[in-house]
């Protein structure tokens, strides 16, 4: 992260944090949260999908685990802030057993294998009524004694910060280039010694934490989930497109991809009402097609090739020295 | 002192036998470099020592230690490094970074492993490029970037699968030289190389001529170039081949 980039984004937070102060309106503040809500889903997926380039389509999963986590343990008489810990413990733990699984696989595979296990979970969690509630749904309790959307509000920017943070400082570890290098290629990566097994799998565990986190809230705000809701195939998906459409691998991407796609998701829903989804659908497809490395991917470029590399000198011929040519005319002898 | 030995190794895709019964060992300090018509299984011999691919039968040791069913990452922490025939850059980093991928074997702190970077793509003459994508670079660059990231993770052997072949005569030459000079960086080298056979000739101590997954000769590579089985099977249906 360069120097004004940190500047940006430490402008952006504290701005945030202000919100409160000005806008009171629940509505809005509903929907703001929902923007920071995906957003840190998003840079949770970043890690995974982005910067190690796995496409995982099953992250409904975690965020279903850490939703009824904190439902169902709550239930039983645990505090539910320690509730929603341990249920970050039981994604965790469901991360590492997909993981270990889907880890095996490689492109399309791996995305499908995801897609499976999510669909397992949210039909393990229809079908055990006694436990689960089934398809009737269970209650959440209220992660904040004051009922108020201000709080949810606060928290979603909380964990947006945090998973800005830990990728920010990730993407200038050696953790994340082995990320990269794994997206890359992954022949390559082993042949430097990389354990991309073990680094692929640690990524989705920080990736599930996260994301059970973002689960919980969500549960929490809306004080009763269905798995059909929490755990359905459309909340990976969105969890996935919002930082393709801002740009995968990028630090900024999920940010901007959710403050993008969730407005405009809120500004169709008014507009258009039934026609609403076709549209997004729209606007997805024109992203990928005209977009294809997200927003801030394609800025990111634009603003590089302007910098460092003058026209022309991406495929710069090496041009031979005389003490080159002697060194070849002695070779040949 | 031998650091790498094979003792009767074997691999077979289905019905081919790509490697059969190759024994062979490598000494610290020495430039092998192996021969062989495309197909021979050179490549394969790589992929076996690295753990890529792992042997029917036979086993390969490094320093004396059993490395047969290792994995390519753990090779790698063992000091085996290796470049890849069809070039494998990570294309959206830059040249710097491609390099310092490897370096992080030794070292986790970014800064430390930026400077050894550098330090290696001077050496490979690439200063140039540092902060280049790799997609943009041509091949020449491409195979020295393959040389430079192998040499970041410190191997006490690298395996060169044909990078001098395939460029421009110059180029090949120029890349020759610096590889003369690897056991500088107290690196022993096998490269495998076909075609090129004045650049072996030039650099290397020892050459094993490999046919058809068989070991067929080797020596010093005066001797083994004049041998009538090296002739018939390796540099006489090429020469012919290119009208010599
Ligand atoms: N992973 C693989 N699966 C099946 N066949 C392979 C594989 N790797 C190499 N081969 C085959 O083994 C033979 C030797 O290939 P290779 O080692 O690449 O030769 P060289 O490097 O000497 O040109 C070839 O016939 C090749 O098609
Ligand atoms: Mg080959």
């Amino acid at each position: 992260m360069s120097h004004r980039q940190f500047i940006a984004a430490a402008g952006f937070f504290l701005l945030s944090f202000a919100v409160p102060l000005v806008v009171h309106s629940d509505y809005t503040l509903q929907i703001l949260f929902r923007v920071f809500l995906f957003a840190a889903l998003g840079l949770a997926w970043n890690l995974v999908g982005g910067y190690a380039g796995q496409l995982s389509l099953g992250h409904a999963a975690y965020f279903g685990v850490g939703a009824y986590g904190l439902a169902l343990l709550s239930k039983v008489g645990i505090p539910p802030w320690l509730s929603l810990f341990l249920g970050v413990g039981l994604a965790v733990i469901s991360a590492a057993i997909i993981g270990l699984v889907s880890f095996r696989l490689r492109g399309p595979y791996f995305a499908l294998c995801t897609i499976a296990f999510a669909e397992v979970v949210r039909l393990v969690a229809k079908n055990l009524p006694d436990v689960t509630g089934g398809d009737v749904g269970t209650q959440v309790p209220l992660l904040f004694t004051e009922s108020s959307i201000k709080s949810f509000y606060i928290s979603g920017v909380l964990l947006t910060g945090l998973a800005f943070v830990l990728t920010a400082w990730i993407e200038r570890s050696k953790f994340g280039y082995y990320l990269m290098a794994i997206r890359e290629d992954e022949d390559t990566a082993m042949s430097v010694g990389v354990n991309t097994s073990r680094v692929k799998l640690w990524s989705l565990l920080i990736s599930a934490a996260l994301t059970a986190i973002g689960g919980a809230l969500y549960a929490s705000l809306f004080l009763f989930i269905v798995p059909d809701q929490v755990m359905s195939l459309d909340m990976s998906v969105e969890i996935a497109i919002v930082p393709m459409l801002g740009g995968a691998g990028t630090l900024f991407g999920p940010v901007i991809g959710s403050i993008v796609l969730e407005t405009a998701a809120e500004i169709f829903k008014n507009i258009f009402q039934e026609a609403h989804l076709l549209i997004y659908g729209v606007l997805v497809v024109m992203v990928v097609i005209f977009l294809p490395e997200g927003i801030a991917g394609t800025i990111a470029n634009k603003l590089r090739l302007f910098k460092k590399a003058p026209a022309g000198s991406l495929a710069a011929p090496v041009p031979v020295r005389p003490e080159e040519e002697a060194e070849r005319t002695a070779f040949r002898k | 002192m031998v650091l790498l030995e094979a003792k009767h190794v074997s691999k077979r895709f289905g019905g081919l036998k790509a490697v059969n019964d190759v024994s062979f060992a490598v000494s610290r300090g020495e430039i092998t470099f192996i021969v062989g018509p495309n197909g021979a299984g050179k490549t394969t011999l790589f992929n076996l020592i690295t753990g890529v691919v792992h042997p029917d039968s036979g086993s390969i040791y490094f320093q004396d230690q059993d490395i047969t069913k290792l994995a390519p990452d753990q090779a790698a922490k063992l000091g085996i490094g290796r470049t890849f025939q069809i070039v494998k850059p990570l294309r959206n980093l830059t040249v710097l970074e491609n390099v310092m991928l490897g370096a992080f074997l030794r070292t986790s702190k970014p800064a430390q492993a930026e400077e050894e970077a550098r330090g290696i793509l001077t050496f490979l003459q690439m200063e140039k490029f540092l902060h280049l994508p790799a997609r943009g670079m041509g091949l020449p660059m491409l195979k020295r970037l393959e040389i430079a990231r192998a040499l970041a993770t410190q191997p006490k052997l690298i395996l060169l699968d044909e990078v001098v072949a395939g460029l421009p005569t110059v180029e090949a030459i120029k890349l020759a030289m610096l590889l003369k000079r690897l056991p500088e960086w107290g690196i022993s080298a096998i490269g495998g190389i076909e075609h090129v056979m004045q650049v072996v000739m030039k650099i290397a101590d020892r050459v094993i001529v490999i046919d058809r997954g068989v070991l067929i000769a080797e020596g010093k590579p005066q001797e083994v170039v004049d041998r009538p089985e090296v002739i018939e099977a390796y540099l006489g249906p090429k020469y012919k081949e290119i009208g010599l």
